[in-house]
C-alpha cells in the first residue's frame, strides 16, 4: 500500500533569478506540465517524479517573488496558494532555493517562510558559482543557526542533487509529526500583537504570523469566507490598521536579524572594480550603443525567423500535400476522401507550419533570456513603451510580429504586469505579418503603378512602407486607447533585478522550446483544427441544387467555348464555390461591404482568409478560375482586366485596391491568432473584442478610403 | 514617513557615476520592494547608466543590480 500513497507536494520557491527553474528543469526534465491558478491566467509548473528511495514526490515550480507582501498577479497566487491549506498547490514541503552567491540578499522571504508552519529546506543553489568566485559557506552552522536543514546545490550541472533528494527524504518522515512552530526570531511590534490576539478568534488554527499576513491581505484573499472577512475587516478598522508602515517595520526587522548571520557563514572576498557583467552593461545599456546592439540582435532575430522558418515550412506544407495528393489518388472518391485529404490534412498541415517559427522564436529568446539579456532590453525600452501601456518586454513581441503574431504572442509571458501583457496581445497582430506580403503583393501591383518617385523611390516600394508603417501606427495608437480603457490593480512599476550575465544552460532553452510547441499544437491547435475544417465544409459544399445546377451550368459553358479539359476543371472549381456555403455567404454579406468597393467575390476571399490571410490569394484565383499552379502574377493580370458590370470600369480601381489594402492591414482574419489569444488570456473575451475592434477599424478605414476615393 | 527637506540628496537628481549611502525612502510601497529586494537603508548605492528617451536608472549596490523607473529613483533619498 505504499506505493499508493499521495505524493508528498514539493513547492519550489525563491527570489527571481535564484536559478529555482534551472533546478526544477533538472529535476523533472520532460514530465513537466504545465497548469494554471484557477481563475487567473498565471501558469505554472508541475512535475511528478519518483525519489530514488521511491518516496513519490510533486515537484511544484512557484513564480519567484521576494516578500510575503505581493504586488503582481503572479506573486500573489504564491502567497494564497501558501495561505490556503485546501489550494490545489499548497506545499507539504518548501524548498526555498537562494542563489549563495547573494545570500545576503535572499534570506529575507525565507525568513518569512519560518513562521508559516510549513516544513523547509534551505537550498544553496548555484555552488560551482561560488567555488569560481572562492567564496566560503559554512552550511552546516547556517543550518544550526536557522534550525532548517540546508542542502549546497548547482541546478546548472545537478551537482549535489542527491544531498537534496535525502534532505526531502528525512523532511517526508518527519512531517507526520505535528506542524513545527514558528521558527524565526522576529519580534512582533506591539500594534502586531494586538492584532495577531484579536484575529485568534477567527483563525484560531494560524500560526501567529500567517494571521498577521491575513490582516494585510484580506481585501483580496479569495478564499476568506463572508462572515470571517466582515469580522476580520471590522477587527482591522477598530486597530485602524494600515499594512505598509508594518510591512516596512517587518522587512527592516528582518534584515537586523540576518544579515549579522549571513557574515558569520560566509567569507567572501571583496572585489575591487568593475565586474565583467558591469564592464559588459556599459556597452549594452549605454543609451546610444546599447540601442545599436538590440537593434542588431533583433534585426538577427527578425530574419532568421523569416528566413531559416522559411524551409522547414516549404517542407511542412509540401510533405503534407503530398500525402494528401497521394491519400486522394490511393482512397475511392467521395465524400470522406475530401474530407480526409482537403479538410483534416490541410487543417493539420495550417497548424503545424507554425511550428517552425515558434520553436526558432523560442530558441532565440530562451537563450537571450538566459544569457540575461532580456531584462536589459526591458530596462531600455521601458520609458517609451510605458507611453504607449506597454513594457520594455514588449518590444521583442513587437518586432516578431512582423513575422508571425502567433509565437510573438505567446512570447508575452515573460511580462509580469497582466495590463502590459495583455495590451501587448491586443496590439500584436496590427503589425503587418509575413502572411499579408502575398495579399499586399498583388494588390500593390494592380493599383500603383510602378514608377519612380523624388528620383530614386519606386512608388509601389514607398506603398509597401506605407502599409508596413500604418499597421505599427495602429497598434501603437491602439496601445494608447487601450491603457486607458483596461483598469488594473497592479501598481506599475519597474524595479526590475538585472542578474549577471551567464552562459545559456541548454536543458533550460530546449524544455522551454519543447512547452512552447506543445502547449500549441495541443490547446491552441485544437481550435485552428475545428475553424478550418468548418471553412473547408462551407467552401466544398452547398445545397445539392445548387452544386447540381452549378456543374451543369459549367459543362455547358466548357463545351460552348471548347475548353482543354484543365480550363474546364478550373472553371467547373469557381462555379462550384460560387454555389457553395461559403460562397452564399460571400453573396449575403455583399450589401454589408458593398460600401467599402468589394462584390461577392471578395466576400468569399475575405471568408477563406480567415484560415490563414495567404489564403485570400489562392482563394481569388480559384474564382478567377485560375489554376492552383499560376502564380500572383497571373492573378495580377486577370484581376486587372476584371470590369465592374455596373460601370463598365475595370473593378479592381485604385478606390477598391486600396481599401482592400487597408483591410488586409487592420482586420483581424486569423483564426490561428484568435486561438492562441484565447489561449494566452484563458477567456474567450478578449480575442473577441480584438476580433471586433480590428475589423471594426478595417471596416471604418476601408469605407472611408473608398468613399474619398471613388 | 514621509520627510520633507530642502537639503535632501535624492537619487534621481544625481548623475551617473554617482556613489552615496541610502538614507531612507520617500515612498512606503517603494521602500517595502527596495528593502526586500536587497536595498536597505545603510547601504552603498551608485548609478551605472541611464536609459535613453528620459528612461530608468541602473544603479548599483554591493553585489545587486536594479533597474528602476524617475519615480522610484524619486524615493531615494541619500545620506
Amino acid at each position: 500500500m505504499e506505493s499508493e500513497r499521495k505524493p508528498t507536494r514539493v513547492a519550489l520557491i525563491g527570489n527571481p533569478n535564484c536559478g529555482k527553474t534551472s533546478l526544477f528543469n533538472f529535476i523533472t526534465g520532460l514530465q513537466q506540465k504545465v497548469g494554471n491558478f484557477p481563475g487567473v491566467t498565471v501558469d505554472i509548473k508541475s512535475a511528478e517524479t519518483k525519489l530514488p528511495d521511491s518516496n513519490k514526490v510533486s515537484w511544484v515550480d512557484f513564480p519567484g517573488l521576494y516578500n510575503l507582501y505581493p504586488t503582481s498577479r503572479d506573486e500573489k497566487m504564491v502567497v494564497q496558494s501558501l495561505l490556503d491549506t485546501k489550494d490545489n498547490y499548497h506545499p507539504d514541503l518548501i524548498c526555498y532555493v537562494a542563489d549563495v552567491t547573494k545570500l545576503e540578499k535572499h534570506l529575507l522571504l525565507l525568513d518569512q517562510l519560518r513562521d508559516m508552519q510549513i516544513p523547509l529546506i534551505l537550498v544553496l543553489n548555484m555552488i560551482d558559482l561560488a567555488q569560481k568566485e572562492h567564496l566560503e559557506i559554512n552550511a552546516v552552522l547556517l543550518a544550526q543557526k536557522l534550525r532548517i536543514p540546508v542542502v549546497s546545490v548547482s541546478g546548472r550541472s545537478g551537482e549535489g542533487i542527491e544531498h537534496l533528494f535525502d534532505a526531502i527524504k528525512e523532511q517526508i518522515e518527519r512531517v507526520k509529526e505535528p506542524n513545527p512552530i514558528e521558527n524565526s526570531e522576529y519580534k512582533f511590534s506591539e500594534a502586531e500583537l494586538e492584532i495577531i490576539g484579536q484575529l485568534e478568534l477567527v483563525f484560531p488554527s494560524f500560526s501567529a504570523y500567517k494571521r498577521l499576513l491575513m490582516a494585510h491581505h484580506a481585501p483580496w484573499l479569495p478564499f476568506i469566507s463572508a462572515s470571517d472577512r466582515i469580522h476580520l475587516l471590522s477587527i482591522l478598522g477598530e486597530n485602524s490598521f494600515k499594512s505598509l508602515p508594518f510591512q516596512v517595520r517587518e522587512v527592516t526587522q528582518r534584515y537586523n536579524f540576518f544579515t549579522p548571520l549571513v557574515s558569520s557563514v560566509l567569507k567572501k572576498k571583496r572585489k575591487e572594480g568593475f565586474t565583467f557583467s558591469e564592464k559588459l552593461d556599459g556597452l549594452l545599456t549605454n543609451r546610444i550603443l546599447g540601442l545599436i546592439v538590440f537593434l542588431g540582435v533583433m534585426t538577427f532575430l527578425f530574419q532568421s525567423l523569416y528566413i531559416w522558418a522559411e524551409w522547414p515550412m516549404t517542407l511542412i506544407e509540401g510533405g503534407f500535400s503530398s500525402l494528401s495528393n497521394y491519400l486522394s489518388s490511393h482512397l475511392p472518391e467521395g465524400w470522406f476522401n475530401q474530407f480526409l485529404t482537403e479538410g483534416l490534412i490541410a487543417g493539420l498541415a495550417g497548424i503545424l507550419v507554425f511550428i517552425p517559427q515558434i520553436a526558432l522564436l523560442f530558441f532565440l529568446i530562451s537563450i537571450l533570456e538566459e544569457i540575461g539579456y532580456m531584462s536589459r532590453a526591458a530596462f531600455l525600452f521601458d520609458r517609451i513603451m510605458q507611453i504607449f501601456g506597454l513594457n520594455g518586454r514588449s518590444m521583442v513581441a513587437l518586432i516578431s510580429g512582423g513575422a508571425c503574431a502567433i509565437p510573438a504572442i505567446m512570447s508575452t509571458r515573460t511580462i509580469s504586469s497582466w495590463k502590459e501583457r495583455l495590451i501587448t496581445i491586443l496590439i500584436t497582430p496590427f503589425i503587418s505579418c509575413s502572411a499579408r506580403i502575398p495579399v499586399y503583393t498583388v494588390l500593390i501591383g494592380l493599383v500603383i503603378p510602378s514608377k519612380t518617385v523624388g528620383y530614386i523611390f519606386n512608388l509601389q516600394g514607398l506603398a509597401f512602407l506605407g502599409l508596413y508603417l500604418l499597421g505599427i501606427f495602429a497598434a501603437l495608437l491602439s496601445g494608447l486607447l487601450l491603457k486607458w480603457w483596461i483598469k488594473s490593480d497592479e501598481p506599475s512599476f519597474l524595479l526590475l533585478e538585472l542578474p549577471d550575465y551567464k552562459l545559456p544552460v541548454w536543458r533550460n532553452v530546449g524544455l522551454t522550446v519543447w512547452e512552447k510547441v506543445k502547449t500549441f499544437t495541443l490547446e491552441a491547435g485544437k481550435i485552428i483544427l475545428i475553424i478550418s475544417i468548418v471553412l473547408w465544409f462551407l467552401a466544398n459544399n452547398g445545397p445539392s441544387l445548387k452544386i447540381e445546377a452549378a456543374n451543369k451550368e459549367a459543362k455547358r459553358v466548357s463545351i460552348e467555348k471548347q475548353l482543354s479539359p484543365l480550363e474546364a476543371d478550373n472553371l467547373s472549381k469557381a462555379y462550384l464555390l460560387e454555389a457553395s456555403y461559403a460562397g452564399i455567404l460571400g453573396k449575403t454579406i455583399e450589401p454589408v461591404i458593398r460600401p467599402l468597393g468589394f462584390d461577392w467575390k471578395i466576400g468569399i476571399a475575405l471568408l477563406t482568409s480567415f484560415a490563414a490571410r495567404e489564403v485570400f490569394v489562392g482563394t481569388m484565383a480559384t474564382i478567377y478560375s485560375l489554376g492552383q499552379n499560376d502564380d500572383e502574377l497571373t492573378l495580377r493580370e486577370r484581376l486587372a482586366v476584371e470590369k465592374n458590370p455596373e460601370t463598365g470600369k475595370p473593378r479592381y480601381d485604385l478606390a477598391t485596391g486600396i481599401s482592400l489594402l487597408l483591410f488586409y492591414v487592420f482586420a483581424m482574419q486569423c483564426m490561428s491568432t484568435l486561438a492562441v489569444v484565447k489561449r494566452e488570456t484563458k477567456s474567450w473575451k478578449w480575442p473577441i473584442i480584438q476580433f471586433l475592434g480590428m475589423t471594426i477599424i478595417a471596416y471604418i478605414s476601408s469605407f472611408i478610403a473608398y468613399q474619398v476615393l471613388q | 514617513m514621509v520627510k520633507v527637506h530642502s537639503s535632501e540628496k535624492i537619487l534621481s537628481c544625481a548623475k551617473v557615476g554617482v556613489k552615496g549611502v541610502v538614507s531612507h525612502f520617500k515612498d512606503e510601497h517603494v521602500a517595502c520592494r527596495l528593502i526586500s529586494m536587497g536595498l536597505v537603508p545603510g547601504c552603498t548605492i551608485e548609478i551605472l547608466h541611464k536609459a535613453p528617451f528620459g528612461g530608468g536608472w541602473y544603479v548599483k549596490s554591493d553585489s545587486l543590480h536594479i533597474a528602476m523607473r524617475s519615480e522610484e529613483a524619486c524615493c531615494i533619498v541619500l545620506r
